[in-house]
């Protein structure tokens, strides 16, 4: 698929703007559409890098970006977070100025940094930039928050950026079962984030009511 | 009517409950035969030779999958029995019986898988799958802490393997970059990334060591550790500790394996300073600390240190590492089975509020004693000499820096575990308390696991000897 590439900077740079709006619009809803944005942009993307999937494991790789990581990972969690009644607010990181000045200044570090990975400029500079600007912002994320929610909307920025950077190289579908495999693996951890999301609700939680009076294994 | 409801309706009840009974014991029982079918399994490769890739080269059994193969099957066994015997003593714990087993065997499969894996994106798929496989394991029912423990170890090991996931696509870049075929199976590696030292293959390694690092709960990324291994049930944390630690170790192993001749400067540095730091959080940390299962975390950190400085100091450190390592993994499961059976009887992690474990539960307290002793690197375990060696080849390699901080590091935690421990052992009771004596089966696993560790101070079998040498030599280095 990373032979003969149609134009994909309007939708990297699209992508980019995905990853950066729910930083600034902050509700679980926007966090959420954000995710489901970046699988399809995604999905669009590896589309354009090979116009006619012809092995199954490209189509399994457009599956896995449409189905998994653009419906299927943001739906689970609206799902509990609707029956949750959580409240619309949701920052993803502080809302002031100085986190904006950050997470924009990361992006700028990814481009930069991203020049000196790849030295002719070009698609394959701005697709290491954006996943770079992924993995960094998700780390952001991570860092800066502490309610699970927030942190499972950081850990699946970091998933989709990785996925990014995969679908730039030549060796993303070696084998069909390993394929699959790290699809059931992305399904199974989006099934626990659910799980945890459910138990432990969106606010951080006090790690100190826990009890040792209980009998364990 | 009455009286036929009086005597069906207990009759009744009682079946159920003895069936609900026969049927936790069998899954238990289930658990413990495949535990022995994998040991046995496990021990005949190790004695036996290496095989060449198979399936379709996803799969091969070389030095390093044999030792490690023999390490964590029969760890697994012991905890299986620990267990068994767990349901016997507290039959409240049936119920969950059947979703351990299930995720327990899951772990169990893919820490094996990640073992005999020869390709890096399949043994990453078996790593992630032990990780989701053990983090429901680390749930208490009801208990927030727990809960939370549980979730920061999903989150942290999910970034962590994120990281190793996109450390290998980076190495595959990197052989891109240089021009060759990029693969992911390791009998195939050596060749591709002979001369390939770029940008790509050096960002790889970092990201690798993060994530790995990540999971062995070395620094930065380690505070999920002691949080994890304190709030999980005791038979998990010794899966985690023991099993799972030791499989992420093999993967580190791997990555060294190939990656280190052509990156010795970024490898060594790296795994030198991880492990530095890490000891010095670990060890701080030590001194603070007064609960029990806390306190051996903490060690377990330490010695993750200890292991990630003798795999950096190279060559002259690999066998003493090997043998610290395989050391370390007995250890860890008598320590946090033995820490599970004293919570279970004083209802307290609180250090200061335990005194007379050996007059109170006499195996506990010589269990506790001895895994101390082995803990602290004491003659005559297989810890002590790994220390030894790892020190000695500091020396040798002129690491004065390092060596002056590791000895100042170990004493320290040497000091404050002592001083945390030794009057949990030897102090005067503060209450009187008479309960039953452990049996000997329920006491069997850690009393195994104990002549391992003075099997591997004392005298090697050629065997197992032979083993760490050829995955000593594998590791390279200068």
């Amino acid at each position: 698929m990373a032979c003969g590439w149609r134009s994909v900077n309007p939708l990297l740079i699209s992508l980019l703007g995905v990853l950066l709006l729910p930083l600034f619009v902050a509700t679980w809803r926007t966090s959420l559409f954000g995710l489901a944005g970046q699988g399809f942009l995604m999905a669009w993307i590896a589309y354009r890098m090979g116009p006619q999937p012809t092995l199954l494991g490209e189509w399994v790789t457009l599956a896995d970006l449409v189905f998994v990581r653009g419906l299927w990972a943001p739906a689970a969690l609206y799902g509990i977070l609707r029956a949750q009644n959580a409240p619309a607010k949701s920052d993803v990181i502080p809302p002031n100025l100085l986190s904006w000045t950050a997470a924009l200044g990361i992006v700028v570090v990814a481009f930069s940094f991203s020049q000196v990975l790849v030295p002719e400029s070009g698609e394959e500079e701005t697709l290491i930039a954006v996943a770079g600007a992924g993995v960094l912002l998700g780390f952001f994320v991570l860092a800066t928050q502490s309610n699970p929610f927030s942190q499972m909307i950081g850990a699946l920025r970091i998933e989709n950026a990785i996925t990014l950077f995969e679908l730039g190289g030549k060796h993303h579908h070696e084998a069909l079962g390993l394929q699959l495999g790290q699809i059931a693996v992305v399904i199974v951890t989006v099934g626990l984030y659910r799980w945890y999301l459910r138990m432990l609700g969106t606010k951080p939680g006090s790690p100190a009511s826990g009890s040792t009076e209980d009998v364990t294994l | 009517m009455s009286s036929f409801a009086d005597i069906v309706l207990p009759a009744v009840t009682r079946l159920g409950l003895g069936a609900r009974a026969v049927r936790a014991r069998a899954t238990a029982a289930f658990l413990v035969g495949v535990g022995f079918a994998a040991t046995t399994a496990a021990i005949l490769l190790a004695v036996g030779h290496d095989r060449a890739p198979m399936l379709g080269g996803f799969v091969r059994v070389d030095a390093t999958s044999r030792l490690f193969l023999a390490v964590i099957n029969p760890i697994f066994l012991g905890v299986s029995i620990y267990v068994w015997n767990r349901i016997s003593a507290a039959p409240s714990l049936r119920e969950s019986m059947g979703r351990f087993v299930t995720l327990a065997l899951c772990f169990l499969t893919a820490a094996n898988i990640v073992l005999v894996a020869n390709h890096l994106l399949a043994l990453w798929i078996a790593l992630e799958v032990t990780t989701l496989a053990a983090a429901p394991l680390v749930v208490r029912s009801g208990v927030r802490s727990s809960q939370l423990a549980s979730w920061r170890y999903l989150l942290f090991s999910s970034v962590g393997l994120g990281l190793v996931l996109l450390g290998f696509l980076c190495l595959g870049r990197g052989i891109e970059a240089h021009g060759h075929a990029p693969t992911f199976f390791l009998n195939q590696l050596p060749e591709a990334v002979a001369g390939v030292a770029n940008t790509w293959t050096k960002l790889g390694l970092g990201f690798v060591l993060l994530g790995l690092g990540t999971k062995l709960g070395l620094a930065p990324m380690y505070s999920w550790l002691p949080e994890t291994y304190d709030e999980a049930p005791p038979a998990v944390t010794a899966l985690l500790a023991a099993v799972q630690f030791n499989c992420v170790l093999a993967v580190l192993f791997r990555v060294v394996q190939v990656y280190r001749p052509g990156n010795a400067r970024l490898v060594n540095g790296t795994l030198v300073t991880m492990g530095i730091v890490s000891m010095i959080v670990s060890t701080l940390s030590l001194v603070a600390t007064r609960n029990l299962k806390r306190l051996v975390a903490y060690a377990s950190i330490n010695h993750a240190g200890v292991i990630a400085i003798g795999l950096g100091v190279g060559k002259a450190a690999s066998y003493g590492l090997l043998l610290y390592a395989v050391s370390n993994a007995f250890i860890k499961a008598v320590l946090f089975l033995t820490a599970g059976q004293i919570k279970a009887h004083y209802r307290t992690k609180d250090t200061r509020k335990i005194s007379g474990l050996l007059q109170h539960l006499p195996y506990s307290g010589v269990f506790l004693m001895i895994g101390t002793f082995a803990l602290l690197g004491f003659p005559p375990f297989g810890s002590f000499f790994g220390e030894l060696l790892i020190l000695s080849a500091l020396v040798s390699s002129r690491q004065v820096l390092v060596f002056s901080a590791f000895c100042t590091l170990i004493t320290m935690s040497f000091v404050a575990t002592g001083r945390t421990i030794f009057p949990m052992i030897w102090g005067e009771p503060k209450e009187e308390h008479d309960w039953p004596r452990q049996t000997f089966l329920s006491a069997s696993p850690k009393i195994a696991f104990l002549v391992v560790l003075v099997v591997l101070g004392i005298y090697i079998p050629t065997v197992v000897n032979d083993l760490l040498h050829r995955v000593a030599d594998s590791l390279g280095g200068p």
